[in-house]
């Protein structure tokens, strides 16, 4: 009795050991429901992680801004009109209008002024050019004046400094009468004090010493003069000189350092800045003044009010009379006096009035015009042998060159294909103009929580780039070839290689897989030796690493069966070519071996749950085996063949390695077909991941989704067939 | 009732029952044997498949073991020899040469016939390759078969400078299976108990299926998330800059991770198997539910775990994506002894890049690759070992499974 009281505890020892022991108990548990969460985590995280870099904002850096080419083709259009005067200076125009009956056309509102009796004001969309419209903005073409200097000019030359101050203090009260309007009060009272901070506290005109030279813009130059001359008269004693180059002009030679003063009609742009800090010159932006550019006419057009925003785009640059217009205007010809290509008033009218058109808008002729322009000779011309840009002639190559390269022995592309149609000629402005490429990436999460703090470091870090949100899944991801622009690449003839390989996979593996089934569960005797052997093989096969079924396919379908393969038999090789036999064909029986023992495996498995009854029902009423295996087995075992059949499937889509072994290539541009060379989607996928720039996992992330939603279609597919195969049971 | 339904069957087969009474004899059907011989083929298909894979990889690897590579012997002629010279003088420096060996001159095979001190007598032209004439001072190069000890004792691999040890390969390999299991076995173990012995049906209907996901995502797919995720995450929570964007520690996480569905799923099958009995007899003797599942379920269960084990093994050590994409271009290579005074350089460190059996195949058939250049042998060389530690542990695992089953009746 003794021994056993020792040996067990009681009371309250005993509670202590089952507490001990339950408590365990429910640590463990708890351990063990952890490392369950351990793979729903990493399921989600690496769900997360696909999502996080398959959108986010971009960088994206244009060589050539879309809508630049749109204006610009405008704008040549516009100049080449028939009956249209071109010029730099405002005052011929303003006299070609006068002295032409029909004539309209734009000046700078200051020329307006200066003949206003000769000269006759239309409104554009009802809104005249008066101080409130100009002031609140409803008179559309309304742009800010600009005096430029170095900081370094504004800080050492107190002359410079001080014509500033005087500018600021003087222009507003004289732009009424030269036909400017003002600038904003506050913005020159902020601006004053700007200077002040800058080049220390004012001085008088007369106590300056040092010289003043401007140059710049012609619209400005009115205005300037004038501040020059009132400058002398309150005092300065120092030369002055000014000149009109233009703004652009202008601009770059500011940026040079040519110009110590620069009268400007435009803002500098991000590039122009940038070209400027370069050379060591910050430029000080003063803005002065507004100047509005004037729709005017000859006084004879007196049926004129008001011109839309229509009309204005059809007068300058479609209609060449007037009733074409309206049908009840007079049938004259319309005579138009335009500023001339290059100059600051053309490119911001053609940005104003154009500014809805986008490049997809323009007419096809007009992809023809932007390819001549900006496309360089020699590579149009290598383009234009690939294929011809106009079905009527040639815009790099001549005629005669051409017809002599066709008739030589390797007569380029371009002489069997047609014209490049609109979409062709808009890819390779896409491709070969525009070239857009991507300066950096950021993922979802920083692109939602952190949007402020990216866009200032990417509009500081890549002034020209257009930062926007990007989905890396879209539409032309789908629908583009591969390219090695990651902006302009995708997955569609990655996606046909897949859908044709494992489309070669089914037809190879699945009679084969159902057959060898069929036999080992309907004929074999399972007891005889070399079913056994067939049995452990196919299990073992099984267990077979993926990249030795690539070697196998690379020996046996690459190399030994290259006449098939290649479609060499088939007379589907080119004379003259080697053949290869990396292809489809051979990929798909690749991966064909490969799932060959998931599939037996499967296939027998449902074969085996067809219950033996239906067998010798079969066999009763006189069946042959194979009536009986046909009619009655095959049958109730066809939705777990095809559920397993499926289940293989999409392990064939995912498979990578034994198809890099067999030789999936790296840039498939065109389309696959059965005997051509071809790529994958998990092997883009891999190229992608293997390249170190940031833009290329982005678009691998993309290429994943792609893939995993092919995956989740046909496991999804198959749970259903089971599930509708397991309840009508 | 069965007469009945045979009375209703349409007259042309009772006229067909006729016929057969007629002749019982057994007809040789001629379609049905060759129907059932296009089955046996299709099953012996997979036969030849291992019998090709077999017969390709020692093909293959014979070639590699048997080609002839030229090594610099660092000794020259002495002479001048004209095109019809057979016995020519050498120079004293270099390696020895001996009769029967092959040497090139130029882009000329000789095969030695004799040597006698420095002077060396030889067929010219071996395999048809032209005789010409050489200038004095030409080197020597002299033919060597790969060397079959150094490919299973060196440790650097560079077929083509000649180095064919495979064990920076294989100690890759090693490393982020061991890495993988680390990750896979108790993790998988573990959720395969909770949903044996734990979980409710319920759960249990939520949570396999999510196991089949994470089983079916491409391999690829878990390559990019051990290169894009795990790595930046290891290098931001623990290792700063001391890990390299290549590296074998976030492959073998990834590697393992992408094994857990395989282990659990195998090991729940294992333990599901149990019969409940066992369970109530552990319960009725006072046992906790903790005590029931590890020390009587786990131990009945163990063949199946065991093998469930193995598989996972043979599945890391075969696993190709991950490493090529996260584990590193380049093989590790080091010298034995580093492993004692600069472990930090040797495949062992996990922080670093190294390749794989299945990543140096992939990098070096994914390139441009000439069918008849010592790489392109050699990766049916480490195909072969690759393919001999599978089947190894597959069968392994199927002989475990049938020797120590428990079999309850």
């Amino acid at each position: 009795m003794e021994n056993y009281e020792n040996l067990y505890p009681v009371d309250d020892e005993l509670q202590k050991f089952i507490d001990y022991r339950k408590r365990t108990g429910s640590i463990w548990r708890g351990v063990f429901l952890m490392s369950l969460f351990v793979a729903i985590l990493v399921l989600i995280v690496l769900m997360l992680n696909i999502i996080n870099d398959a959108f986010g904002l971009v960088a994206v850096e244009n060589e050539i801004d879309p809508h630049s080419l749109v204006i610009d083709y405008q704008e040549n259009t516009m100049v080449n009109m028939p009956n249209t005067l071109v010029s730099a200076d405002h005052g011929d125009l303003a006299n070609g209008i006068i002295d032409n009956d029909s004539a309209i056309g734009f000046i700078g509102h200051a020329h307006y002024q200066a003949n206003a009796d000769e000269l006759r004001l239309i409104a554009v969309d009802g809104q005249f050019p008066t101080a409130e419209t100009v002031a609140d903005g409803s008179y559309p073409f309304v742009r800010p004046l600009y005096i430029y200097t170095a900081l370094d000019t504004l800080q050492s030359e107190p002359a410079v400094a001080e014509y500033f101050r005087f500018y600021l203090e003087n222009a507003n009260l004289v732009v009424g009468e030269m036909g400017y309007f003002p600038a904003d009060e506050t913005l020159v009272a902020d601006q004053i004090s700007l200077i002040n901070k800058l080049a220390g506290s004012p001085q008088t005109a007369d106590s300056v010493t040092g010289d003043l030279a401007l140059s710049g813009s012609s619209s400005l130059y009115p205005l300037s003069r004038q501040m020059l001359v009132d400058f002398r008269q309150a005092g300065f004693n120092g030369d002055i000189g000014i000149e009109q180059i233009g703004s652009t002009a202008g601009i770059e030679a500011f940026c040079a350092g040519d110009i110590q003063v620069l009268n400007a009609s435009r803002p500098m742009t991000a590039a122009e800045a940038s070209a400027c800090q370069r050379n060591r010159i910050n430029p000080v932006e003063i803005a002065v003044g507004l100047d509005a550019l004037a729709v005017v006419s000859n006084p004879s057009l007196d049926f004129l009010e008001s011109v839309s925003w229509n009309e204005l785009s059809l007068i300058f640059t479609a209609m060449n009379f007037w009733d074409e217009i309206d049908p009840s205007y007079p049938a004259l010809p319309i005579v138009r006096s335009v500023p001339s290509a290059g100059s600051g008033s053309l490119n911001f009218l053609s940005a104003r009035i154009f500014s809805d058109i986008a490049l997809e808008n323009l007419p096809t002729a007009a992809y023809a015009d932007i390819i001549r322009d900006k496309l360089g000779r020699g590579r149009g011309r290598a383009l234009e042998r690939d294929q011809r840009f106009l079905a009527d002639g040639f815009i790099f190559d001549s005629e005669s060159a051409f017809t002599t390269a066709c008739a030589s022995d390797e007569p380029p592309t371009g002489c069997s294909l047609g014209a490049r149609d609109r979409d062709n000629l808009f890819d390779v402005i896409e491709q070969e103009i525009i070239v857009p490429q991507v300066q950096e990436t950021w993922p979802l999460y920083d692109s939602l929580f952190k949007q402020q703090e990216i866009v200032n470091r990417a509009s500081a870090k890549y002034p020209d780039a257009i930062v926007e949100f990007k989905s890396w899944l879209n539409r032309d991801f789908l629908f583009n070839p591969q390219s090695s622009e990651a902006e302009l690449a995708g997955v569609r003839t990655a996606i046909w290689g897949t859908v044709m390989v494992v489309a070669t996979t089914f037809l190879f593996s699945f009679p084969v897989g159902v057959g060898a089934a069929i036999y080992m569960e309907e004929y074999a005797d399972q007891t005889l030796w070399y079913n056994k052997i067939i049995q452990t093989n196919i299990s073992n096969l099984a267990g077979v690493p993926s990249i030795i079924y690539g070697m196998l396919g690379l020996t046996v379908f690459v190399r030994l069966l290259l006449p098939l393969t290649s479609g060499q038999f088939f007379g589907r090789v080119a004379e003259g070519t080697d053949p290869s036999g990396r292809t489809v064909i051979s990929a798909g029986l690749t991966l064909g071996l490969l799932i060959l023992p998931i599939i037996i495996i499967n296939a027998q498995e449902a074969l085996r749950a067809v219950p033996n009854s239906m067998r010798r029902a079969g066999m009763g009423l006189g069946a042959t085996k194979w009536q009986t295996t046909w009619s009655h087995v095959l049958p109730q075992a066809l939705p777990g063949i095809l559920t397993g059949t499926i289940l293989a499937m999409s392990r064939a889509v995912g498979e990578t390695a034994p198809l890099i072994v067999v030789g999936a290539s790296t840039v498939i541009r065109t389309d696959p077909t059965f005997f051509s060379r071809f790529t994958v989607l998990p092997i883009q996928i891999f190229q992608w991941t293997s390249r170190p720039q940031a833009e290329f996992q982005n678009l691998a992330a993309a290429a994943i989704i792609v893939l995993l939603i092919i995956l989740l279609t046909l496991n999804a597919s198959a749970v259903i067939l089971r599930n509708r195969y397991s309840t009508s049971n | 009732m069965a007469g009945e339904i045979m009375i209703s069957s349409p007259t042309h087969d009772i006229e067909g029952a006729e016929d057969v009474a007629l002749s019982l004899r057994k007809k040789t059907k001629w379609h049905e044997t060759l129907i059932q011989g296009t089955l046996v083929a299709c099953g012996i298909l997979s036969v030849f498949t291992t019998i090709g894979i077999v017969i390709i990889l020692l093909n293959e690897s014979i070639s590699f073991f048997t080609r002839e590579v030229f090594e610099i012997t660092n000794k020259s002629i002495a002479t001048d020899i004209g095109s019809a010279d057979t016995t020519f003088e050498t120079t004293a420096s270099g390696s020895t040469l001996e009769v029967g060996q092959i040497v090139r001159i130029d882009e000329e095979l000789m095969q030695i016939t004799a040597v006698d001190g420095l002077s060396i007598t030889v067929d010219r032209g071996i395999d048809g390759t032209e005789i010409g004439s050489h200038a004095a001072d030409e080197e020597i190069e002299k033919s060597v078969r790969v060397p079959f000890r150094e490919v299973f004792t060196g440790s650097r691999w560079q077929p083509r400078l000649q180095q064919f040890g495979m064990w920076p390969l294989i100690l890759s390999t090693l490393m982020i299976s061991v890495i993988s299991m680390i990750v896979a076995l108790p993790l998988g173990l573990a959720s395969a108990i909770y949903l044996s012995e734990y979980a409710s049906d319920r759960t249990r209907s939520i949570i396999k299926p999510i196991l089949e996901v994470l089983a079916g995502i491409p391999t690829v797919v878990y390559g990019y998330f051990a290169l894009t995720f795990m790595t930046p995450f290891l290098e931001r929570a623990f290792f700063g800059d001391n890990i390299q964007v290549f590296n074998t520690l976030s492959a073998g996480i990834v590697v393992g991770v992408l094994i857990i569905p395989l282990v659990s799923s195998m090991s729940e099958d294992a333990l599901h198997a149990v019969p409940q009995s066992l369970r109530n007899a552990s319960y009725g003797l006072g046992a906790t539910k903790l005590e029931t599942a590890l020390r009587v379920v786990l131990p009945a269960a163990l063949s199946g775990v065991t093998a469930a084990f193995v598989v996972a093994i043979s599945r890391a050590i075969g696993e190709t994506m991950v490493v090529a994409v996260a584990a590193g271009a380049g093989p590790r290579n080091f010298e034995w002894s580093q492993v004692f005074t600069n472990f930090g350089r040797t495949p062992f460190n996990p922080l670093q890049s190294a390749e794989t059996m299945t990543g140096h195949i992939v990098r070096i058939s994914g390139g441009d690759l000439s069918y008849n250049s010592i790489d392109y042998n050699s990766i049916f060389a480490i195909g072969l070992v690759l393919f001999l530690i599978t089947l190894t542990l597959n069968i392994v695992s199927r002989r475990i499974v049938e020797r120590f089953r428990e079999v309850y009746d």
